[in-house]
């Protein structure tokens, strides 16, 4: 049973430390301080998911929250006048009371939202407790043993047959929604072009002699 | 590791992965972090730097350093100890946590890659089943640490080079990732090892025509990725002082310093793992793996000319990372973007396709024939030259079809530049 409450201090322990993360998220007053809490909480999932014997999302994880999404964060203070990041950048008065409106309905969605999740197995989600089954086979054990032995084996294999199948429709509109945005961030930044073309254009400034640009002529 | 069931299984068959804690792998692990991490890694790095330092005073017509110990050996350890004693002077206005935290994550991420490495059979630190994506994902911290550096200095040269690089970093990395894929989709698993075992059954992975196309573009990205000339835009001395790292003096410089060269060093590591048949001396052959019987004279044998092929054959990068920074200047930024967005990128996609065209005739069938493997020569290898010719055909053609009034200079002409 040892096992058991190494376990268990250790979940406690990174539990722990991703609150307090999450906390410093919220209340650090300089953006590239905040952002900086938020990496240490996705780093802290990460280790969840390494105490559920599932190393390729650990990796996902970072690989995806912390080495893309928080640099975007960071590229994003950066582009804005803020550059320090230590302006008051909290939410003055009348705003303060939508804000938590809107924050409170995002976290009873977020808890419907868990607390109705369909569990494998059909048992009582999340509150009861149940034991892992053992990696190595044994007789007796139910059917999803094995099937849980092969995902924590070969997850990146599992992980992609379950998002051409199962959740082929969410992984569709994920995808969507991403060409989307990214459609909608190029018109965004695209500069007018036709209005670019229209003003006079400065070949005046140009040396009388300097040659046609190579290959310009031509298409 | 398990050569046979790579040899005689199917493609499709994964390999268990698992570890038991018993007392011998705590030892075992704990001998891969004092002796590997702690003491051989950091020594290799110093004699990396060494050997830049002879390697580029030969390109120059100098002699390098030869005043402390025969050959001037001794110079990397003096170089470490004139760090380790140096004042460290950190600005006044900098952001005090986040100057110190920067250079650590730089450091770890470049460690931790090595953590995966396959060095011979059996000599692996950890081999997790998803290693590749492990190994992708710790190096994706670096450009974190890279920025945080340049914006806690407080300094305009240091946000300048921390924005130069991670912009340049990030783009490198689609093409250094989708580069693997080919590797992936051949080996049928995303552990290191087993992507050795894989090679050692079918040949080197450069030895086929998209594999060498993934190998270069590899290359590229990862010496892209590691700062190195002729994309060291980061640091460009010329421009920006030295760009993020302007600010730091002392051990703190040196953790940069160490990070960059043992990068360096995990990038030629994972480049011969990926591509190279890890320390298989012959391409074809399963040569040294198949002398072993379970006794420990061989298993000693077998490992001795894996570890000496496999460091010959990384010292061989090493040597063509110095040979390019002593031959070629430093690119523009926007050739660096272009290079990577227009180039890399496109050849990469299109060679997933060249890749799976070489899975189905080479791969699939089981086990590696000639037939095959001609079949697979002319089937892949035509439309890898033909992709090729294409990208770099539209290319010209978006170069030359660029309004002359474009506000981004593009690679481009006399005329445009001169504006």
């Amino acid at each position: 049973m040892g096992e058991v409450v190494v376990a268990r201090i250790l979940f406690l322990a990174i539990a722990a430390l991703g609150l307090l993360a999450a906390l410093g998220t919220v209340l650090s007053r300089n953006l590239v301080h905040a952002a900086l809490h938020l990496v240490g909480f996705f780093f802290c999932v990460a280790c969840l998911f390494v105490m559920l014997e599932a190393e390729f999302l650990a990796a996902v994880q970072v690989l995806i929250y912390i080495g893309a999404v928080a640099i975007l964060l960071m590229f994003g203070i950066m582009l804005t006048r803020n550059t320090r990041g230590d302006d008051a950048t909290s939410l003055s008065g009348p705003w303060r009371l939508p804000g938590l409106v809107a924050g409170l309905c995002l976290f009873g969605a977020l808890v419907f939202g868990i607390n109705n999740a369909v569990s494998p197995s059909g048992a009582s989600p999340w509150a009861g407790e149940a034991a892992r089954p053992s990696l190595v086979e044994r007789e007796g054990e139910p059917a999803w043993a094995a099937e849980r032995r092969r995902a924590v084996e070969d997850m990146g294999r599992v992980v992609g047959e379950e998002f051409l199948t199962r959740y082929a429709m969410a992984f569709e509109l994920a995808g969507l929604l991403l060409t989307a945005a990214l459609v909608g961030a190029v018109a965004l930044a695209h500069r007018d072009e036709v209005g670019a073309a229209e003003l006079p254009p400065t070949v005046e400034a140009l040396p009388a002699d300097s040659a046609e640009p190579v290959g310009t002529a031509a298409s | 590791m398990d050569v046979g069931s790579a040899l005689y299984g199917t493609p499709l068959f994964a390999q268990s992965h698992r570890v038991d804690l018993t007392v011998s792998t705590c030892v075992i692990w704990g001998l891969w972090l004092i002796v590997g991490f702690a003491g051989l890694f950091p020594g290799i790095v110093a004699y990396m730097v060494w050997l830049e330092r002879k390697v580029a005073a030969r390109f120059q017509d100098r002699i390098g350093p030869n005043r402390v110990g025969p050959f001037g050996l001794l110079q990397s350890v003096a170089d470490g100890l004139k760090l380790l004693v140096k004042e460290n002077i950190v600005p006044r206005s900098a952001d005090q946590v986040v100057h110190l935290l920067a250079p650590v994550l730089v450091l770890v991420s470049a460690f931790l890659t090595l953590a995966v490495v396959p060095f011979a059979v059996g000599l692996v630190p950890i081999d997790p089943p998803s290693g590749l994506v492990y190994l992708i994902a710790v190096s994706s911290i670096s450009p974190l640490g890279i920025f945080l550096a340049g914006w806690s200095s407080h300094n305009k040269y240091s946000l300048l080079g921390a924005m130069r690089a991670v912009a340049q970093l990030v783009s490198y990395e689609i093409p250094q990732v989708l580069s693997t894929i080919p590797v992936v989709l051949w080996a049928g698993s995303l552990s290191l090892v087993s992507i050795f075992d894989h090679q050692v059954a079918y040949g080197w992975n450069a030895l086929n025509p998209p594999g060498f196309l993934a190998f270069l573009t590899f290359l590229i990205a990862s010496v892209a990725e590691v700062n190195r000339t002729p994309f060291d835009l980061p640091e460009a001395e010329s421009e920006i002082v030295a760009g993020y790292h302007t600010e730091y003096s002392g051990m703190r410089f040196g953790l940069f310093f160490l990070a960059e060269y043992l990068g360096v060093f995990s990038v030629s590591c994972v480049a011969t793992v990926l591509f190279l048949g890890g320390g298989t001396p012959l391409p074809f052959s399963a040569f040294p793996v198949n002398l072993l019987d379970g006794s420990v004279g061989s298993y000693l044998l077998v490992d001795g000319i894996l570890l000496a092929v496999f460091s010959l054959k990384v010292l061989l990068f090493v040597f063509a990372m110095f040979w390019v920074r002593a031959t070629l200047p430093r690119m523009r930024i926007d050739r660096l973007m272009n290079f990577a967005w227009k180039y890399l990128v496109p050849l990469c996609i299109l060679n997933i396709v060249f890749a799976a065209i070489w899975y189905e005739v080479v791969v699939r069938p089981g086990a590696l024939t000639a037939r095959n493997w001609a079949w697979g020569m002319i089937a892949a290898g035509l439309p890898v030259v033909l992709g090729v010719q294409l990208v770099f055909r539209a290319n010209r053609k978006l170069a030359a079809a660029r309004a002359v009034d474009a506000d981004w200079p593009t690679v481009g002409t006399i005329a445009e530049a001169s504006r």
